[in-house]
Order: structure tokens, then C-alpha cells, then sequence
């Protein structure tokens, strides 16, 4: 497991595009420490190495794939009501390099 | 005081049949009432649009028992044209172009959507007090000391006041059936896949439910009729299994009914009437012919379904909530040179501590090192739990447990992650997650008053039993005296 | 010292189907920008992945055709992370279970060898938006969000420019023979990554790898790779170590130049799609799928070969697609005819839309009608030059070539009694030609029949009416 301190916390929030407060990252740290103190306790329960990961409730199946159908696009409006920065029909961002 | 507080589905279908009352004149006094409550449970009121769709609504449909009954939803399902929040700042002035599934279908039956609700922000927390207005207060309690507990919190409140009949809630951990039981409701999560969560805003998708409040267990079964269904072209996930009429097997005997108890569930009730509520039930199933079995489940076993749940929804969640980029739809904040920068300006104003602190820990167990020990370890125990659950299942028609171990819950603590808490604490508290570990049915239903504070009992079945869900509910609720209870009924 | 080149590509296709991987937006190309959009595209909440059953077949008929194992259980994977292009904030992708795996393809080399590249894995997955770089700002274009692709991933096997561009084409030929994509390379619908890097011939351990983007020809692919293999190679020679880097090639300079150093490998927290549950395909949806495809372009150059076409020949009619369902269509109709539909269409019809700058989709004659053409050439009903004269009014109206002849009057007389006639009364008239011929005078052969071409104004079969002169004088 990746070992963790503030640096490692303040990288990964800057990955997920947000930042905290030094106050609120001691806080994280010491959920971070009761949490995964659970997980490792965890590792100790009977029969884990027995299972495999379970993504769904149930181990369910469907054959159901969609038609090849398109339908009419959202109008413009409906597109763009909520972006705060439009210019010619198209949501407006700083220039992208790279 | 209003003519129509306190009303169920049936009640007010049949004032609205015998012309004593029309949608329109419902629906005003609905919002005159909205607007009177304190319990800061509402998000935003939609009266323009209410006072429309109710005032479209003359012919009588004597066959449908949702024409003209108003309804609330929580803030995180979609409604056309209407804001649409999640109670979080990122989403605060958010219009959707198309309704979910659910509320579409509430629509065709010409139930009126009066308001959206609050909740915990984007669902993601127990307690009723992160959204961005703030707490949402248990109308049981004019003290504002105790939690109606959450994610589902507005929608709870406006039920348990008597203003509207039902609501629509989610549940990812227990964010129905947790609050039905601080506020004294039905609260009912059916199977994964039952109700198309097309519009529900995902906060874990392998373990959200479309769920829902009501004060009685056959509204319950009137708003799954029309609720149940399968909806391919929107939601792959949805169940092609057959819809039955849910009202059908209300009334069938519980003879020969086995249910379990789980031993170190009531072993760690806290509060003496919630452990006489368990006592009494049990007495009750026995009168109907029912037999009740104490089995177990190691305890570290239920103690771990929190970390597991925190773990699992945390990593959904950070996943899901990454097109909350200030682009398309959120706040822009403002001299942004690089697009980073738009998003890190929208994301950082526009969630709250609890919530980035949420997405980290879900990004950091979905590190490619960390995998093993944290995600991939949590669906594993996950499996595991549900494996034992379904075991139970197998030999039991049903697992009845409390909601919870203690009747008020203080809005002090606000987090169960801390070391300080004991395993039977993290186990009673959190055990109604099993239900969304293997997608069953789930519903809570009133088991008690504490001196005015109401408490609930939980029933869960085998996967796409809602039926007999219903059937076991029914049968209590009739032996419980305490159908269709709200605040003010019970207050006098 | 002698270095060897270590490749290995991925390629793009964008699909031609009619909507998107997970949503049923429209698949646009070159639409008005934002008014090909659905709620998933645009990532708003609440909105949930749906597969696309073309797409699934798809992926399966290039699977099948690149001799793959496919997997009868789709799962799909999210890669998590954020640019301004993502929408949701994630891909869909298939990390953990490709629907194709373990194949390869056969190209052939430039010395007339052939090699088997092997393929790792094949999967599907969404595009991301188009965004237009402006001058101060960039705008961002949800129509192609969510564009059905399959991602190809090659074995490191390939070892120089060359086997590049052969090996690109030849995936470039099955998804454009499946119509899977136009594989239109300089508009971006199929799009190769590149990773070279190289080792002294003789080691077994790998050098750095350089990854090369922006490649949109098959020839750039090849000058890209020959480029990048003699600057690490240069590099190497003066001890420099290769830098971990991202490039681009630069098709002016004609050579690659660096976009980004490639820090720390990024993890994209790859997990299971938790809306989409596994989908089994049954063995008769795979197998219809494949016996359903159409014709490869390997397929086909056999079939050509087996109707009478040189290699050559074969290989011409497989460059552009247009053209080969043209010339398909004839020979379905006829393919005893083979050779000659394909003389047809390589000459006089070639000619003729390149004179009037049309596409082959702008031809009208249709296959029945030219056929009927050569038919009545081959029967010498037509001569040659007629013929022509019958082609140039048929292109105008798709008539039948009997029709035009008819109308034109053109057409030739072969009835042999009806000539046999003509004969006895022009060497009637011309008896000192009897003489010239009995005394070895072979001229007057040609001279009758020229009399005779001059009676009938050039209705008659000139091949017939020599041969009814020559037995005719000889019988006198």
C-alpha cells in the first residue's frame, strides 16, 4: 500500500481538481489512520482469500445490448443553459495547450 | 388546522374521487403548509409548476389512486426545467433538461411534484446536516437536539409532518431506512434493479436504490406499483423480472413464516424500548404463526460492513462525481487562465470538507498499489457478507432487526469514523447497508415510541421478494398500532 | 554498432455506426458543432451508460478478422481522470476484459516475405470532445463525445518503419472491408500511437520507449518511425541516454519533435463499470456477427484470383472501396465476366469519371447494363469502335446497350446468311477479283471486303464477312 503523509494527501486532492485547508487535511490524516487501521483488521476475517470481488449485488447477467438507433440531440439550449461561459454555440475555456 | 394533514395515498384518493377536495386546492394547501414548516427540509419549492400541472387536472381517474396526490422528492433526482441541487454548492443553480425515470413516471400518473428536498450533500452522509442549507430538523423533536438522520432527510421530515402522503428518497447505505426510523416512517428500499435509477444523481451506482417514504405499508405497495419496472433504453442495470401488483399478498397469512433475528444485532441494542420493540414483534410473528429463530453472524463480521461500505461508496463516488468540473454545468468562479484552473476553483468552493475528505479516501483505495488492500479488500468482504446474508435467506423467509440500537440520536458526533466506537455500535448502526451489499429488499416500519420519539424495525427478503416484504410489514403494522403515525398526531 | 527497432502501436478507430458507444447521440462527422448531443454526452447526473449492440458486433468482426480469441463476456472498466475534454470525468473503456485478445495479422514486405504481427488486445471504448483552439480561447464540441472506438494493440513485434506502415494498413483494410470505419486517417478516424524504441542488435533487454503521436498517413507513420530510429540510434552513438518522452511528428520538418516529457505514470484507478452488468453474448449472436461481415479485403483477392484476375489485377481492384463494390456488384451478376468488368472499369470507365471528375458513386451506368454491352461486343454484334460510341451515350442515360445500338443504328450485322448473300453478290460484281485471287493475289480479299463493309455501310461483322469471302472465292 502507497504510504501516506499530508504530501501525499494534498497531491491526490490536487488530482481529484480541489485543494483543502491545512486544518482540514490533519483531520483527513487521522481518518486516514482509523480507516485503514479498519481495513487491515479486515484483512483478518475468515475466508478472504476464498472470494472474489463483488461489483454487483447479485451475479447477474443480462444479454440486453441497445439498437443502433440514434435520437434527435438536445437542443443547443438544453446543452448550454447550464455552462456559464458560451461564445458561437460552444462552451468557452481558457486556450488548452498541451 | 388543515383538512388533509395526515392523509394517506387511499385517504386522499378517495376525497379526491368524491370531489370533497380537488388536485388544485390540495396541492395550494400542500405549499401554504411547505411553507409554514421549520424543519428546513425543503431545497426549492416548485409551486408555479405544481399549481399548473394540479390545475390541469380535472377529470376524475377513479382507477388511479395517484391522480392529483402531491408528493415531494429529494433534491438528487432530476427534474426538467425544475433547479436541481444535490444539496451542494457545485450543483446550487443546476436545471436538468430531462426528469428521471421515477419522477416521469409519478408525472404520467398525475401525482403533483409540490418540492424538491433537502439531503445530505450529493446523499453522501447519515446525519441530515451537510446539505448547503444546513441541518434538517426531526419534527419529533421541537428541541432541534436530535438527527432525523439522512441522506434522505427533507424527504423524511415532509412525510413524518403529515404534508404529503409519500416522497421519493435514495439509498445507497441506509439513507431511507435509517431516517424512516428517527422519524417514525415506512421506509421501504426495494431490489437493485427494481426501480430504474435513470436520474438519480449517482453517489455509489453498485449500491444506490431509488427509495421511498410513506406512513403506511400498503401506500408503500401502491407507490412500488407504479414505481417497479424495467427501463432498458435508460438504465442497463434496470430488472427484466415480471412486475406483480404488490397490493396482492398484503393480506396472506404469516403462518409457518420463519425470521431470523440476528443474536448479535439485539445484543447490541443500547436503548431498553427499542430491545422490548424486538420482544414484542416477536410475540406478534409467534401469534400469527410465524416462528422466530435467533441466529448469528460473527460480529466482526457486521463491524466490518461500515469500512467496507465507506470504502466501496467512497471509490464510486470520487468516479461519479468527476463531471462536477465547472464546465458544463456548476459554478465558474472566475479569472481562470488554464482549464485547471476552472476546475479547481468549481470543485474546491463548490464541495464541502466532508466531501472532499470523502473523494480522497475513495481515490486513494482506487490507487493501482492500494487496490488489493482497500477496494478490491472491501468488494471482497462485501461478497462475503452477502454470501451470509443470502445463507440465512436461505433457510429464513425473512431477517428482522432493529434500525438501529439507540431512539435519539444527538447531532453531536457527527462521523462513525472514529476509533472510539465499539464493534456492536458499528454493527447495529450500520447493518442496514447489508441490504444494499446484496440489493434486497429492505423496509422500516414504526416499532415503537419512546415517549413521543418513534423507532423502527427492519424487514429484508431474498432478492425480488418485495412481496413478501410487504406481506410480513403488513401483518406488524395491523398488530402495532402505530399506522400512519406523524409529529402532530403523536404530539397530541 | 548495429541497433534494432523494438515497436509496438496502438491504434483508434472511430466506428461508423449510427449512434454512440453508450448513448444514442448521433455519430457526426463534421456537423455543426453541440447539435449531436444526448444527456450522457454532456455527462449530465443521472444519465447511465447503454451499449451499443453494432458497436458489440463491431468489435467482433474485427476481432474475428485479426484472429482473435473473443470474449463472450463484455465488461467494461472506468479510467478515471480529469481534462477538459472528459466530460464524465472518466472513459469507459475495457481495461480488464478486452473483447478481442491474443491475435495477429499477416503483412507482407516490400522483398515480397511476409511476417505475423501478433496483437495483444482489442477493445472498445468512447471518444472524448472535440475542442477548437482559437486564438485566446479553446471551445469544446460535445458532438463526437462518446464516439463508439475500438482501441488495437499491437505485440512489440514490428521492427522498422516499413512493417509499420504495412501492418497499419493492414488493419486500416479490415475496418474499412468490415465498415467498421472509413479509416480516413487525416481526418482523424483512425489514429496511430507509436512507441519506438531501440536496442544493439543481439540484446534481449528493452531500451526507453519514445511515444510518437499525431500521425495521419500510413507514409508518415513510416517516416516517422525511420526518423525517430536514427536520432535515438544517433543519440545512443554519442552516449546520450533516449529521454522517456511524448513526440510528435512534424510533417514539414519531416521529422519528430518533442511534445512532453513523461513524468510518473499516471493512475487512472481503474475499476468496473458499476452501471453496465456483464454482458453474455450467446455463441449464435458472436457467430452471426462473423458470418455476417462483409467480405475482407484478403477474402476477396482470393475470390478475384480464382475469377481469372492477376494478382496485379486483384490487388488494384482492392484500393478503393467505392470502385470494388462497384465492380463486386458486376461480377455477382456475372462472374464469368470478371476479367472483363475489370477491363472495363480500369479503362474506358476510369477514363471517363477522371475526365469529368466524378466519384464511381456518380456513375450511372448500372452493372446489368455494361454488362449488356460487353456481351454484344463479345458476340460481335458491336465492333470495338461502335462499342465506344455505345459507352458514351449509355453513361448519359443507363440504358441498355442493345437499346442504344438499336437507336443509334449501330448495330452489326452477323447473320451469317444475310452476309453470305452480300458476299456472293459483290464478288458477282467483281469478277477480275476472282482472277487476282486464283493467281495468289491475296489483296482481293481485302478489297471484297472493303466493297462489301462499303453495301452494307459498315453493318456487317468484318471478321464474318473475310472469312465468308475467303471460303467463297476458294469454292469458286
Amino acid at each position: 500500500m502507497v504510504k501516506y503523509d499530508k504530501a501525499l494527501l494534498v497531491k491526490c486532492a490536487n488530482n481529484l481538481m480541489f485543494d483543502m485547508s491545512d486544518e482540514q487535511y490533519e483531520v483527513l490524516l487521522k481518518e486516514f489512520d482509523v480507516l485503514t487501521k479498519q481495513m487491515e483488521l479486515l484483512g483478518e476475517i475468515d475466508g478472504l482469500e476464498n472470494v472474489s470481488p463483488m461489483t454487483f449485488p447479485f451475479d447477474i447477467y443480462t444479454d440486453y445490448l441497445r439498437d443502433d438507433v440514434e435520437e434527435p440531440s438536445l437542443s443547443k439550449d438544453d446543452i448550454l443553459r447550464n455552462a456559464k461561459d458560451v461564445v458561437d454555440g460552444q462552451i468557452k475555456l481558457p486556450k488548452v495547450v498541451g | 388546522m388543515s383538512n388533509y394533514i395526515g392523509k394517506t395515498i387511499e385517504e386522499l384518493h378517495e376525497l379526491l374521487v368524491s370531489k370533497k377536495v380537488t388536485p388544485l386546492e390540495l396541492a395550494k394547501e400542500v405549499i401554504e403548509e411547505i411553507k409554514r414548516e421549520n424543519t428546513n427540509a425543503i431545497e426549492t419549492l416548485a409551486e408555479k409548476e405544481a399549481l399548473e400541472f394540479a390545475s390541469s387536472l380535472n377529470e376524475v381517474e377513479e382507477d388511479n389512486v395517484f391522480w392529483g396526490i402531491p408528493f415531494v422528492a429529494k433534491d438528487n433526482f432530476a427534474t426538467k426545467d425544475i433547479l436541481t441541487t444535490a444539496s451542494s454548492d457545485i450543483l446550487k443553480d443546476y436545471i436538468p433538461c430531462f426528469d428521471a425515470t421515477v419522477i416521469a413516471k409519478l408525472k404520467e400518473k398525475k401525482a403533483v411534484l409540490i418540492a424538491k428536498t433537502t439531503l445530505d450533500e450529493l446523499a453522501m452522509g447519515g446525519t441530515g446536516t451537510t446539505g448547503h442549507k444546513g441541518i434538517t430538523y426531526n419534527p419529533y423533536d421541537p428541541t432541534h437536539t436530535y438527527k432525523i438522520g439522512g441522506s434522505s432527510c427533507g424527504s423524511a421530515s415532509i412525510v413524518a409532518q403529515g404534508i404529503v402522503p409519500f416522497s421519493l428518497g435514495s439509498d445507497t447505505g441506509d439513507s431511507v431506512r435509517k431516517p424512516a426510523s428517527y422519524a417514525g416512517l415506512v421506509g421501504m428500499k426495494p431490489s437493485w434493479g427494481r426501480i430504474s435509477r435513470y436520474g438519480l444523481f449517482p453517489f455509489a451506482p453498485s449500491l444506490d436504490h431509488v427509495a421511498y417514504f410513506t406512513r403506511t405499508v400498503k401506500d408503500a405497495a401502491l407507490v412500488l406499483n407504479v414505481l417497479a419496472g424495467e427501463d432498458l433504453s435508460h438504465d442497463a442495470t434496470s430488472s427484466i423480472n415480471a412486475v406483480p401488483d404488490y397490493l396482492k399478498d398484503l393480506e396472506k397469512s404469516l403462518n409457518g413464516k420463519r425470521i431470523a433475528y440476528i443474536k448479535e444485532l439485539n445484543e447490541s441494542i443500547k436503548d431498553q424500548p427499542i430491545l422490548d420493540g424486538m420482544n414484542k414483534i416477536k410475540d406478534i410473528f409467534v401469534s400469527l404463526g410465524a416462528s422466530v429463530e435467533e441466529v448469528s453472524i460473527d460480529l466482526r463480521l457486521l463491524a466490518a460492513i461500515y469500512p467496507t461500505y465507506m470504502i466501496i461508496s467512497c471509490a464510486e463516488a470520487t468516479s461519479n462525481n468527476a463531471n462536477l468540473d465547472g464546465i458544463k454545468f456548476g459554478p465558474r468562479i472566475g479569472e481562470e487562465k488554464t482549464y485547471q484552473e476552472v476546475m479547481m476553483k468549481a470543485r474546491t468552493a463548490g464541495f464541502s470538507e466532508l466531501i472532499k475528505r470523502r473523494f480522497v479516501i475513495g481515490s486513494y483505495s482506487l490507487f493501482k498499489d492500494n487496490q488489493e488492500e482497500l477496494f478490491l479488500r472491501a468488494q471482497k468482504i462485501r461478497r462475503i457478507v452477502v454470501n451470509k446474508v443470502n445463507e440465512i435467506l436461505s433457510s429464513y423467509d425473512a431477517i428482522v432487526t432493529p434500525c438501529g440500537g439507540i431512539i435519539r440520536n444527538p447531532f453531536i458526533s457527527n462521523d462513525n469514523i472514529s476509533d472510539k466506537l465499539d464493534q456492536g455500535t458499528m454493527a447495529i448502526e450500520n447493518h442496514l447497508a447489508m441490504g444494499n451489499f446484496a440489493g434486497l429488499p429492505s423496509i422500516s416500519i414504526p416499532m415503537g415510541l419512546d415517549d413521543g420519539f418513534p423507532f423502527d424495525v427492519n424487514i429484508m427478503t431474498k432478492a425480488f421478494t418485495e412481496s413478501e416484504c410487504f406481506n410480513i410489514a403488513y401483518a406488524l403494522e395491523s398488530k402495532l398500532d402505530l399506522k400512519n403515525i406523524y409529529a402532530k398526531k403523536v404530539g397530541e | 554498432m548495429n541497433f534494432e527497432a523494438i515497436i509496438g502501436i496502438e491504434i483508434h478507430v472511430e466506428m461508423k455506426t449510427k449512434s454512440k458507444m453508450f448513448s444514442s447521440g448521433k455519430v457526426s462527422f463534421g456537423e455543426e458543432p453541440n447539435t449531436c448531443v444526448r444527456p450522457l454526452d454532456m455527462a449530465f447526473p443521472g444519465t447511465m451508460p447503454i451499449v451499443n449492440k453494432q458497436a458489440v458486433i463491431n468489435a467482433i468482426r474485427v476481432s474475428n478478422a485479426l484472429n482473435m480469441k473473443i470474449d463472450h463476456e463484455l465488461w467494461f472498466d472506468r479510467k478515471n481522470y480529469f481534462y477538459s475534454d472528459l466530460p464524465k470525468g472518466f472513459q469507459i473503456t475495457q481495461q480488464a476484459r478486452p473483447i478481442g485478445s491474443k491475435g495477429y495479422v499477416d503483412i507482407k514486405l516490400n522483398d515480397g516475405s511476409s511476417k505475423r504481427i501478433h496483437i495483444e488486445r482489442l477493445h472498445m471504448e468512447e471518444d472524448t470532445c472535440m475542442q477548437h483552439h482559437m486564438a485566446d480561447c479553446t471551445l469544446v464540441d460535445y458532438n463526437r463525445a462518446g464516439t463508439p472506438l475500438v482501441e488495437i494493440v499491437s505485440e512489440p513485434e514490428i521492427r522498422s518503419g516499413e512493417e509499420a506502415a504495412k501492418y497499419v494498413d493492414a488493419i486500416r483494410s479490415i475496418v474499412v472491408f468490415t465498415e467498421v470505419s472509413d479509416g480516413k486517417m487525416e481526418e482523424g478516424s483512425l489514429r496511430c500511437d507509436v512507441n519506438v524504441s531501440i536496442r544493439p542488435c543481439g540484446s534481449d533487454k528493452y531500451g526507453t520507449k519514445v511515444e510518437v503521436k499525431n500521425l495521419n498517413s500510413i507514409a508518415n507513420v513510416q517516416r516517422a518511425i525511420d526518423y525517430e530510429v536514427s536520432r535515438q540510434a544517433k543519440l545512443l552513438l554519442k552516449g546520450i541516454p533516449v529521454e522517456q518522452e511524448t513526440r510528435r511528428f512534424d510533417e514539414i520538418k519531416k521529422e519528430t519533435v518533442m511534445m512532453r516529457k513523461k513524468t510518473d505514470a499516471v493512475d487512472y484507478k481503474y475499476f468496473t463499470e458499476p452501471n453496465i452488468i456483464p454482458i453474455r453474448l450467446s455463441d449464435k449472436f458472436v457467430q452471426d456477427a462473423i458470418d455476417t461481415c462483409p467480405e475482407l479485403a484478403s477474402e476477396k483477392y482470393e475470390r478475384y484470383i480464382s475469377l481469372g484476375l492477376s494478382e496485379d489485377e486483384a490487388n488494384q481492384m482492392l484500393q478503393d472501396l467505392s470502385m470494388n463494390r462497384y465492380f463486386d456488384e458486376c461480377v455477382k451478376i456475372d462472374s464469368s465476366k470478371a476479367k472483363l468488368f475489370w477491363n472495363w472499369i480500369n479503362g474506358d470507365i476510369l477514363a471517363y469519371l477522371n475526365k469529368n471528375n466524378l466519384s464511381i458513386n456518380q456513375f450511372k451506368v448500372s452493372p446489368d447494363n455494361l454488362l449488356s454491352l460487353i456481351i454484344m461486343l463479345e458476340k460481335g454484334e458491336l465492333s470495338f469502335n461502335q462499342g465506344r460510341k455505345v459507352f458514351e451515350n449509355m453513361v448519359i442515360d443507363n440504358a441498355s446497350a442493345i437499346k442504344i445500338a438499336d437507336e443509334l443504328g449501330l448495330k452489326q450485322n452477323s447473320n451469317v446468311d444475310e452476309i453470305q448473300s452480300l458476299v456472293d453478290s459483290v464478288i458477282d460484281s467483281f469478277p477480275q477479283s476472282v482472277v487476282d485471287y486464283k493467281n495468289g493475289k491475296d489483296r482481293a480479299v481485302g478489297f471484297l471486303v472493303g466493297q462489301i463493309m462499303k453495301a452494307s455501310k459498315g453493318k456487317v461483322n468484318p471478321q464474318i464477312a473475310n472469312k465468308l469471302v475467303v471460303e467463297s472465292l476458294n469454292k469458286r
